[in-house]
């Protein structure tokens, strides 16, 4: 088989690359393993910086929408974050100061992954009066029968179904509050149902975060997925790579588990395997290393200087990632691989001041490679 | 007796101190325990969890060996809740002295332990994860035992004989009459309010902090702070016990527990001033896991969970630097005739197996002191939750059809489980999904546990010990905490020195799986939740 690019990892990182390069009419194909980041993405991009418009413009083709507000992003356990750029589903404040003078939040019963008494805590110091009730719906009594179902993925395909009685539960629960915060476990499938249960709710509704599954972010996932398929694009769900051939600084070709001996061939591949927790960045008790291609990661010597023992610390071995040349070729031996760029947290932070971390790492160091990649740069 | 005064205060929350106080009420004293952290924190929860069969000892320490097996025999039936009977595998590898495994069985059988020699090959099909090279094999009754278990319930037995418990409370100082301890003064690091105790004895119970009460009282005890290290595995690789048949020495006792295995320890002699913040240092996880590889070859592919030290509470005896050779035996030390101050002992020494012996020692001593004559009456009486044979029998005679969470349950609290309310599914559903804990049992906990934060309640349920290592059951914990003290903002800080305290454990093994849960961990904590 043969794309003019292969890009591995179907993450935020990849998937932007992929639909960049689509869009400009070069054969793409991306493989993914499955799971990524977007499974557990606040719907905040921090550090988006200059690529904001150019972000929003491809997320909105893809039918995502976004906020390009600037203001205040309550989180989960009560604290405020700055945000520019957010998913739809997340509502940004004005400040992190007063926002509501009466709030009612509202959970499911039995789900523990919404943190109510924290929201609630976090409001009333800044002048909300709250009051935190629960529904429980006789659809939902079958995630109960497992008692680790009540889980955020979970009750949102019950509630792509059932939003609607879970919204004339709340009007009844609903006094005279100005603000309804509800779990974002709502708009799996189509995120058009959020605007529904605003303007059928007799307050400003705010969505707020869960503990991961992320709903939005698996939401995002699909549909930018499905932009890159309509586009054209390969995407070679639930494989991995098994194999790459690079000779005198060139990757001519990959296998994958799935496709057995039938080899990818293409003018350039782009890494966007993820860090630690995607397998893009290994870790053994000697040494940090990148598993596909063996390309170089800065590290020091003795483990003890990976971690700081301070859990909320900002950990060095987050910063190891592999290195690259200044337009994002992979470094191999102290060379840069003619064909190979990498984006996005497989990186570390070793580009932390040109293309930020996080999410705005993953777009930025995205399109800048497509860039590359379009322009004939290569 | 006015309000604050009681016959005897206990000093130490840890088993042996718990241990004491039951015994103590069991005889009808007044009893006051003072704990300055939680039940359970130092070295009694800090182990392998080993219920010795005393065959360890038995070449080396004759007397040890003898406790050890008949405290094994009594724990078998007052806390059988607590107990996993697993027997033990004594192995001798080819770099061994096979010669010693004689000698071994020998001094097993005149210490009373019984030891069979099984066949190499009859011992690996036995537990497959025996290194196949061995040369030979002992068999001996060795089992696992939850220390925090064991604890809890010792504790919760005191108190329903009337014992007083005062946790998060530090003795501060004694009150002195001319050479007779009156009572202790106190701190409580909770309410920030000091107070003062009255008794006629005060026990010294602290473990290897006993020194420091004992400077407190004016008396010199020289402990030998010998820091053990240990790694859990993700894994119950055995189902033996399994030690290496050879002189005491490094790593070589992996003992299952619940769903995992621990091997140890190491043994280095630390200053005193540095058993209140032991870590575990990278040279000594790779000691254990290399070693460990010989009892079991698959732990060197196994996933560890967390690295953990605990400090023995030995009396120095000689100039051993490793601290190997000072009798592991039972320290009863009656201050009154040692040092000429009145109304003060102090049990130490000893293990987590003999906890209940040093009890009945310390107890007498009291007793003796109080002219009280009322036999000690532990070894015969079973522990709360201790009523069933097998778990599988308590759970169905709790309940009809035990759901698997209700049997996690059983094996945590035994009987005890009676109490955990579960008329709704809400409270079946699970908080911690790798231990299999539910909403119902953390609630119960809560209630009647002194639980006031999220790693007591670990001690008491095993929430956040499992794979995940508080990553989704850290949060969902810390929120119904916030909702039953009616405080998130305790609640949160509670949260982020739980996450610290489990972060602690495992950055010494921070590679591989474990790094990526750490990793995904430490994203969702910061990024997701914004803690």
């Amino acid at each position: 088989m043969r794309f003019d690019t292969v890009i591995i990892g179907g993450g935020l990182a990849g998937l932007t690359a992929g639909i960049s390069l689509q869009e400009a009419g070069r054969k793409t194909a991306i493989i993914s393993a499955g799971q990524n980041a977007m499974h557990f993405f606040s719907g905040n991009f921090e550090d988006a910086g200059p690529a904001r418009e150019r972000v929003s413009a491809l997320f909105a083709a893809a039918g995502v929408r976004m906020n390009a507000l600037e203001g205040a992003l309550l989180m989960p356990m009560g604290s405020f974050r700055p945000a520019s750029l957010t998913l739809e589903d997340v509502t940004v404040f004005p400040s992190d100061e007063h926002i509501a003078d009466k709030a009612l939040i509202v959970n499911f019963t039995g789900f523990h992954d919404f943190f109510g008494t924290f929201l609630a805590e976090a409001l009333e110091k800044r002048g909300t009066t709250c009051r935190i009730r629960f529904v429980r719906l006789p659809e939902m009594e079958h995630l109960r029968l497992s008692p680790s179902e009540m889980r955020s993925v979970n009750i949102a395909r019950t509630m792509d179904e059932h939003w609607e009685k879970v919204v004339s539960d709340i009007r009844v629960l609903h006094k005279d509050e100005d603000l309804i915060l509800l779990p974002q476990v709502f708009g799996l499938k189509d995120a058009a149902v959020l605007d529904k249960i605003r303007r059928a709710l007799p307050a400003r509704v705010a969505f707020i975060g869960t503990m991961p599954p992320s709903v939005p972010g698996i939401r995002t996932q699909m549909l930018l997925k499905r932009r890159f398929e309509v586009l054209g694009g390969t995407f070679l769900m639930g494989d991995e790579v098994t194999s790459a051939a690079l000779h005198e600084g060139v990757v001519s070709s990959i296998t994958t588990r799935n496709l057995d001996t039938v080899r990818l061939f293409a003018d350039q591949f782009i890494l966007a395997t993820g860090s630690y927790f995607s397998k893009g960045i290994a870790a053994t008790p000697t040494q940090v290393y990148e598993p596909l291609f063996g390309l170089d990661i800065d590290y020091p010597k003795d483990r003890n200087a990976w971690y700081s023992d301070d859990f909320f610390a900002d950990q060095p071995y987050m910063d190891y990632g592999v290195k690259t040349d200044a337009s994002l070729h992979a470094v191999k031996d102290g060379e840069p691989v003619k064909n190979l760029f990498a984006i996005g947290s497989v990186l570390g932070n070793t580009r932390k001041e040109d293309f930020g971390t996080a999410a705005g790492l993953a777009i930025r160091t995205a399109f800048a490679v497509a860039d590359t990649i379009k322009g004939g740069n290569v | 007796m006015k309000r604050n005064e009681y016959d005897v205060i206990i000093v130490g929350g840890g088993i042996t101190g718990a241990g004491t106080a039951r015994d103590c009420a069991m005889r009808g004293l007044k009893v006051l325990l003072i704990e300055r952290h939680d039940i359970a924190t130092g070295a009694t929860g800090r182990n392998h969890g080993l219920l010795h069969s005393g065959a360890r000892y038995a070449v080396t320490d004759q007397e040890s060996a003898n406790e050890c097996i008949r405290e094994n025999r009594i724990l078998r039936q007052i806390a059988s809740h607590c107990v996993d009977e697993t027997d033990g595998f004594f192995i001798t590898l080819p770099e061994d002295d096979l010669n010693y495994q004689a000698k071994f069985v020998e001094s097993c059988l005149a210490a009373g332990i019984d030891a069979e020699i099984v066949d190499p090959k009859e011992a690996l099909r036995m537990e497959p994860s025996l290194n196949p090279d061995l040369i030979g094999a002992v068999r001996v009754p060795d089992g696992s035992v939850d220390p925090f278990r064991l604890c809890a319930a010792n504790m919760v037995d005191a108190k329903l004989h009337g014992a007083q418990v005062l946790l998060y409370t530090e003795v501060t100082g004694f009150i002195k009459n001319g050479d007779r301890i009156q009572g202790v003064k106190t701190y409580n690091h909770q309410t920030h309010k000091s107070g003062e105790y009255y008794a006629t004895i005060t026990v010294n119970a602290a473990g290897i902090w006993g020194q420091h009460i004992a400077d407190l009282a004016g008396v010199k005890i020289g402990m030998f702070p010998a820091k053990g290290a240990l790694l859990i595995f993700a894994h119950r690789v055995n189902d033996i016990v399994i030690n290496r048949c050879r002189k005491p020495a490094n790593a070589d006792i992996l003992v299952p527990g619940d769903t995992v295995c621990i091997i140890g320890t190491t043994s280095t002699k630390i200053p005193f001033e540095e058993c209140d913040g032991v870590h575990v240092t990278p040279d000594e996880v790779n000691l254990l896991i290399e070693e460990g590889a010989k009892l079991a070859p698959a732990l060197a592919n196994t996933r560890i969970l967390r690295a953990y030290a605990g400090v023995r509470p030995l009396v120095s005896a000689d100039n051993d630097p490793s601290g190997r050779n000072i009798s592991r035996g039972i320290v009863c030390l009656d201050h009154e005739t040692r040092d000429g101050i009145k109304g003060f002992i102090t049990i130490t020494g000893g293990k987590l197996m003999t906890y209940r012996l040093m009890a009945e020692m310390a107890t007498d001593l009291v007793c003796r002191k109080l002219s009280i004559e009322k036999a000690c009456e532990t070894a015969t009486t079973p522990l709360p939750g201790a009523g069933g044979k097998s778990f599988r029998e308590v759970a169905e005679k709790i309940w009809e059809n035990p759901t698997t969470v209700q049997k996690a349950a059983v094996t945590r609290l035994g009987t005890g489980a009676a109490r955990i309310q579960a008329e709704d599914s809400v409270d079946q559903s699970l908080i911690c999904e790798c231990e299999e804990v539910s909403v119902g049992e953390i609630n119960s906990a809560i209630e009647r546990l002194d639980v006031s934060g999220l790693t007591d309640l670990r001690r008491r349920t095993r929430v956040g010990m499992g794979t995940c290592q508080g990553e989704l059951c850290g949060c969902r914990a810390a929120g119904m905490l916030a909702k039953a003290h009616g405080c998130a903002d305790r609640a949160r800080t509670d949260l982020k020195d739980f996450m610290t305290e489990r972060w602690k454990g495992m950055y010494p093994i921070g590679w591989g799986d474990a790094l990526r849960e750490a990793e995904y961990t430490q994203w969702v904590y910061k990024h997701v939740l914004g803690v």
